[in-house]
């Protein structure tokens, strides 16, 4: 990365969620944006932990502050103190387990009621490798997205549109990294975009992209 | 070439190379001396003087070499009497344990002595007994008992994996359902349990024995239910005691207010936790406390993974063992004790970083933890805070909040 990064400066600083049901994958999701690698023997998250990263976006550093977040339902009540101030969040299930996917409403609900109304998701469809047990569609969910998305009406420079170019990058930058399989999964075009939930189809690779 | 070497060598028994050999009793084992050999037959002979100049370069490398080697041999020793002193201060700790303090463990538990024993670690034959005493049997548990959950858990299994979907959606009762999801994530973390040591995970020599105790202590707690963190502390219990011991000392050690607290995940309560454990942290560490404040980086952050899992997640497993030991000699206080010792050993560091940083490194702690320096980085720390105990401190603090607990529904009206 450019010296910018080095020396840890930026231009803008956002918080960012990884949340989901427990078992999705959310740990290893951020290993591999992080560290660009298949996380293979991780332990479960309890409580929370972290991840930081500079990126590019638009010539402007910005630094994400990554909050991962423990999955298990009972750890409801710790995780929600973590949300505010979050700019953005991955939502993650896995493709694998209706149960988890059905669990979104009420990640969706947090995420908004905590953070912001305007919180930019990003949806993660996690476990693309095992698609032979896939239990839910990538189109459901891209309905899914655009059914409980708002529309971005924000100003080009405004703070607002700052954050949501922000995480397309994110989610960019997660689907390179991720895997060359689904760089091209994006159902809502990426530059024409409106809506502030975006669906990706991820799988956390082994080495390159096995 | 070597071959051709040594029968060349036999033909001439009085090349300088054995004549130099034979005066020398001791032969370094790294040099093949190539340079008393003579030049090959196609290049002229080497000049006597010359000769003679090499050999003696040779003897005085041979000398070099000698005093070298010895005084490795002296480290070696050294090193060796080292272990086996500590290897005999272990035998002799586990001859005290077994013969002095486990017979008249009422009477000699509490004295300094053993107090102090216990401090240095308890060796790992007798480890998984001096636990199961110290954590005790309040609850009363049998292995008649556990056998009992055993066969309750099993039934639940069975019955899950005969009975298709359709029933699960048809009476999915909300609790229901939960408790459901805990028998699956309960499989699912077994596998993520100390997945290194590659005992627990399917087909490991312990994954059923921790299926087991977690899936019994479902149905012997069926309010409190699996939560995150249990896993590790059963694995190292099952590490250390026999499956129906290790069940006994799980229940009683999740019985304790502090992880009744935590594993209930009663949150108000976890926070006066909290409140205490900065009590002392701004007593024995004021200007990293005074900078994590100006982070905002809160304890929950790092103490949440610390406590739910007695550190078996965070630290190396001797250390997390050597912590287990101390916590259960001290209780509860000791777990707070030792994240200020972590904290104190890491304090420079720590100064330096900001918030992310700091929340990454604690939540990540270095693998290679020197542990003499964080034993003494814990010991280090004291647990008094203008003359009160850690336990009078947080009963102050409960006392505070149930008070305003008591108070806020008066002030609304």
């Amino acid at each position: 990365m450019s010296q910018a990064a080095m020396s840890e400066t930026y231009d803008f600083l956002f918080k960012f969620l990884v949340i989901g049901n427990a078992g999705t994958g959310k740990s290893c999701l951020l290993h591999q944006f992080i560290e660009k690698k298949f996380k293979d023997d991780s332990n479960h998250t309890i409580g929370v932990e972290f991840g930081s990263k500079i990126i590019n976006v638009g010539g402007k550093y910005v630094k994400l502050q990554i909050w991962d977040t423990a999955g298990q339902e009972r750890f409801r009540s710790v995780t929600r103190s973590y949300y505010r101030g979050a700019a953005g969040a991955l939502l993650v299930y896995d493709i694998t387990s209706r149960e988890t996917y059905n669990a979104l409403t009420n990640w969706l609900t947090d995420a908004r009621m905590l953070a912001s109304q305007n919180i930019v998701i990003i949806l993660c469809g996690n476990k693309k490798d095992l698609d032979a047990d896939r239990e839910v569609t990538f189109l459901e969910a891209s309905r899914f997205a655009q059914e409980n998305g708002k529309r971005i009406r924000s100003r080009k420079n405004g703070l607002r549109y700052s954050v949501w170019r922000c995480c397309l990058e994110t989610a960019e930058i997660t689907t390179k990294s991720t895997s060359t399989k689904c760089s091209g999964m994006w159902v809502l075009k990426k530059q024409n975009t409106t809506s502030n939930i975006f669906t990706l189809d991820t799988e956390a690779v082994r080495a390159n992209g096995v | 070439m070597e071959y051709e070497e040594k029968t060349g060598r036999a033909h001439r028994p009085l090349s300088p190379k054995q004549n130099v050999r034979k005066n020398l009793d001791f032969e370094p084992l790294s040099t093949t001396a190539l340079i008393l050999e003579d030049r090959p037959a196609n290049l002229p002979a080497k000049p006597a003087e010359e000769a003679q100049k090499h050999r003696q370069q040779y003897e005085e490398m041979v000398v070099q070499a000698k005093k070298r080697e010895l005084k490795e041999a002296q480290k070696r020793k050294k090193q060796l009497e080292e272990r086996c002193k500590l290897e005999d201060s272990i035998g002799n700790a586990v001859l005290t344990w077994n013969n002095e303090i486990l017979p008249n463990w009422e009477t000699m538990c509490c004295s300094r002595k053993v107090r102090e024993l216990w401090w240095q670690g308890i060796p790992p034959s007798v480890r998984g007994k001096v636990w199961s005493l110290a954590i005790g049997n309040e609850l009363n548990i049998t292995h008649e008992l556990y056998d009992i959950c055993l066969a309750r858990a099993k039934e639940k299994w069975r019955s899950r994996s005969t009975v298709g979907a359709e029933v699960e959606c048809e009476d999915a009762g909300f609790s229901t359902a939960d408790r459901e999801a805990s028998l699956e994530l309960i499989k699912l973390d077994i596998s993520r349990t100390f997945p290194n040591l590659c005992i627990f995970q399917q087909g490991g020599p312990y994954h059923d024995t921790l299926h087991s105790i977690l899936g019994a202590y479902t149905c012997y707690r069926p309010d409190v239910g699996y939560v995150q963190g249990m896993s590790f502390i059963a694995a190292v219990l099952i590490l250390n005691l026999d499956t129906a011991d290790a069940f006994i000392a799980f229940s009683n050690l999740l019985n304790k207010p502090c992880q009744m607290a935590f594993f209930r995940v009663d949150h108000g309560l976890m926070l006066t936790y909290f409140a205490a454990f900065e009590v002392f942290f701004e007593e024995n560490l004021p200007k990293l406390f005074a900078h994590f404040k100006k982070n905002n980086l809160t304890p929950d952050i790092y103490l949440i993974d610390w406590i739910f899992t007695l550190y078996s997640k965070s630290l190396p497993l001797d250390l997390a063992c050597r912590v287990w030991d101390v916590f259960c000699r001290d209780g509860e206080e000791f777990l707070f004790r030792t994240a200020l010792g972590i904290l104190k050993l890491f304090e420079d560091i720590l100064t330096k970083m900001d918030f992310i940083h700091i929340a990454q490194f604690l939540t990540k702690l270095p693998e290679d933890l020197p542990s003499e320096e964080f034993f003494t980085s814990i010991a280090a720390i004291q647990m008094q805070s203008r003359n009160k105990k850690w336990a009078q401190i947080l009963a102050a603090l409960q006392k505070d909040n149930r008070e305003m607990e008591k108070g806020s529904p008066s002030l609304k009206h």
